[in-house]
């Protein structure tokens, strides 16, 4: 048993046999494929095998050259090995008959001839059993860096364990049958992250190198909540983990009988529980959960899931879906905010490879350089919006020249949709994101030209704290908690207190308990939350007063440190709230 | 058909029928459309397929019967016979790259 720490971010535990997916080394990362798969993957393995002995020719060949027939013909027997019929068909039929990977086949059936060579008791020829391993270990080689064996063609349910997974691979995963993932890369609020946090698998990142102590097929215990890796867990620590996962389950019993009741605290004041979304799917858990609306709609999966541009057929697809099933809800459709850790597949050639791509060209910056694909959204929010409660929001800005610049775009695109008389919603409320210091700086200026704040913790704290997220080294600076935070949202909440215009926390923040209390006590009544903690966090709203909350944020105001904030703040929840089941087993 | 064709060859060289000399029969072998077996003892081995050479475990010395049945037996097992008495040497087959 081995326990590897990293950073959670996306909660819930998963107890489940391990998949490699992309390892460096030539580890075989999946033992079976599914039925489907058969064919693709038998073609894959002979791709792979023309490979290597094209590879092999050309050893030969050079060999031949600068050494010599007799080292030539070395390669020769390789290449004649790797062809033989035999070999190719035992392969092949363990990959028809019983499902095997081709990497999983071909390391088994090539194993057993070395074996068979060692055993023969020539010491000579037992030593050709090198030569079988050099083959296997080209030929795994030419399966695994040829391409990363299909997620989506998945058998049985697996933990996935990887370097990295890019967001292009985690919005692929199969959610029927990838229980959780590890990855040794990656940061709290990356693009990754952020979709584990969406398609609600347990996830771990930034664990640092790990792979190399798990096999294929190892009982891995992913605890998504306190941010660890179990490896081939002992008895005693599987069942304390299953015992856990029961108790969840009645706990999640217990908070579905406040889907139908609305979040008030309980001196009755009422906050709005909202949801965030990257994909039109999670709108379904959010309705489900009794969610007040979409308190943020990432556009970016419309983006990343493809291999073009969207149309503004897709756009509009997507945001009618959404409305349709949040009814009479609000939906706050944010337009794009590509960033630098959130890899797109078609608009690349826009990712700037600048050193600081965090502070480069992205988000509103490349909306307003790239006008026909900004049009080309708005368009589609507008004709949407027809159809339900939908608000515009747009990210990172900074200045108020950007500010009115964007609003510029959106009035041309409105005079556009008149003259062909197209259908769409004329009013409709626009706000910003306030997620850089500056703009949380001037927030009564921004106030009195929008019509809406929605904080966005994540940038905030990045911009404010001058940390990239995703580096380990200096990730422990990145506190939500952290007073200079604190002290910027109690601005903001401010500035829309006295020019008259809602404000909501989005953000990773929000969807943590522990800062509810605070939120409210600094004057907020709208949280727009990760879906499966909507019910978490109406459940807190219920155990305190906003009396209570204002004691609370008073308080945590006069302290200095984030360390000291965030333990207070645990403390306080814990108090308010003492029959909370924390999200992992006492170890 | 014809009738099978028998001959014993001896295995030269130092290291016994290791990789190279399996894989230059093998190649040989290939080249005739009859069946070509190889006996040692009660261990067979199909003369076309390098690992199953392999696995006879011929140690130098060892005596192998050879056994080819097909249309071109007879010259099968005289280019055989003639490989080995060679001791494979300035047999590296050049075609098959």
């Amino acid at each position: 048993m081995l326990t590897r720490t990293g950073i959670a971010v996306s909660p819930g535990v998963a107890i489940s046999p391990a998949m490699l997916f992309g390892s460096q080394e030539f580890r075989i990362p999946q033992r079976f494929v599914s039925v489907d798969a058969v064919d693709s993957e038998v073609s894959r393995f002979q791709a792979s095998v023309a490979t290597v002995s094209d590879a092999l020719g050309e050893n030969e060949r050079v060999a031949r050259e600068q050494l010599g027939d007799q080292y030539a013909a070395i390669f020769s027997a390789h290449r004649m090995m790797l062809r033989d019929p035999k070999l190719n068909g035992e392969i092949e039929t363990l990959i028809r008959s019983k499902c095997f990977s081709p990497e999983f086949a071909a390391s088994r059936v090539l194993r057993n001839y070395a074996k068979t060579l060692q055993n023969l008791g020539n010491a000579y020829l037992a030593e050709r059993a090198a030569d079988v391993f050099d083959l296997e270990k080209r030929l795994l080689k030419t399966l695994l860096g040829e391409q990363r064996p299909e997620l989506s063609h998945l058998a049985e349910p697996v933990v996935v364990l990887a370097h990295n997974l890019t967001p292009g691979e985690t919005a692929n995963l199969n959610r029927d049958f990838v229980k959780g993932f590890a990855t040794e890369a990656g940061g709290h609020t990356s693009h990754t992250a952020i979709l584990a946090g969406a398609l609600e698998i347990p996830a771990v990142v930034g664990i640092g190198k790990f792979l190399a102590d798990v096999s294929a097929g190892d009982v891995v215990i992913i605890d998504g909540n306190r941010g660890e890796v179990i490896i081939d867990p002992d008895e005693a620590t599987i069942a304390q983990y299953q015992d856990f996962l029961k108790q969840r389950e009645s706990e999640s019993e217990r908070l579905a009988a406040l889907n139908t009741i609305e979040a008030r605290t309980n001196d009755n004041v009422r906050i709005q529980v909202l949801g965030n979304i990257e994909f039109p799917q999670e709108v379904t858990q959010c309705a489900k959960r009794g969610a007040d609306g979409i308190g943020l709609y990432r556009t970016e999966f419309l983006y990343l899931g493809s291999d073009h541009e969207p149309t503004e057929e897709e756009h509009y697809d997507a945001y009618c879906r959404v409305i349709e099933e949040m009814g009479d809800h609000p939906v706050v459709i944010r337009t794009l905010d590509l960033g630098a850790d959130k890899i797109p597949g078609d608009i690349e050639e826009f990712r700037t490879k600048a050193d600081n791509p965090a502070l480069g060209l992205r988000s509103i910056r490349l909306s307003l350089r790239h006008l026909e694909q900004f049009k080309t959204q708005l368009r589609a929010i507008l004709r949407a919006a027809v159809h339900g409660h939908i608000r515009i929001m747009f990210p990172l800005v900074t200045t108020l020249l950007e500010l009115r610049r964007a609003r510029m775009i959106l009035a041309d695109v409105i005079e556009d949709l008149e003259e062909e008389k197209a259908e769409f919603r004329r009013e409709i409320p626009v706000g910003m994101m306030v997620e850089v210091p500056a703009a949380a700086l001037l927030a009564h200026n921004f106030a009195r030209e929008v019509d809406f704040f929605s904080i966005g913790t994540n940038d905030l704290i990045q911009y404010t704290m001058a940390v990239d997220r995703a580096e380990p080294s200096v990730a422990s600076l990145y506190r939500a908690g952290d007073p200079s935070i604190l002290r910027l949202i109690q601005m903001v909440i401010d500035a829309g207190r006295v020019e008259g215009i809602p404000v909501t926390v989005c953000g990773q923040m929000s969807s943590d308990p522990k800062f509810v209390p605070l939120l409210i006590g600094l004057g907020i009544r709208n949280v727009s939350v990760t879906p499966i903690a909507v019910p978490e966090v109406k459940d807190v709203v219920r155990n305190f007063s906003v009396e209570d909350a204002e004691q609370i944020a008073k308080h945590a105001l006069s302290l200095d440190v984030a360390r000291d904030v965030e333990n207070y703040l645990r403390t306080e929840l814990n108090r308010l709230c003492p029959d909370r089941i924390s999200g992992s087993p006492d170890t | 058909m014809s009738d099978a064709v028998t001959g014993n060859v001896t295995v030269p060289g130092t290291n016994g029928l290791h990789m190279v000399p399996c894989s230059l029969l093998a190649q040989r072998a290939s080249k005739f459309a009859c069946q070509i077996t190889i006996k040692k003892g009660d261990t067979r081995a199909d003369a076309r397929n390098i690992f199953e050479l392999l696995g006879l475990g011929a140690g130098e010395g060892t005596v192998l019967a050879c056994e080819a049945t097909g249309e071109d037996a007879g010259p099968a097992m005289a280019d055989l016979v003639d490989l080995f008495e060679s001791g494979f040497e300035g047999h590296a087959d050049r075609t098959s790259s």
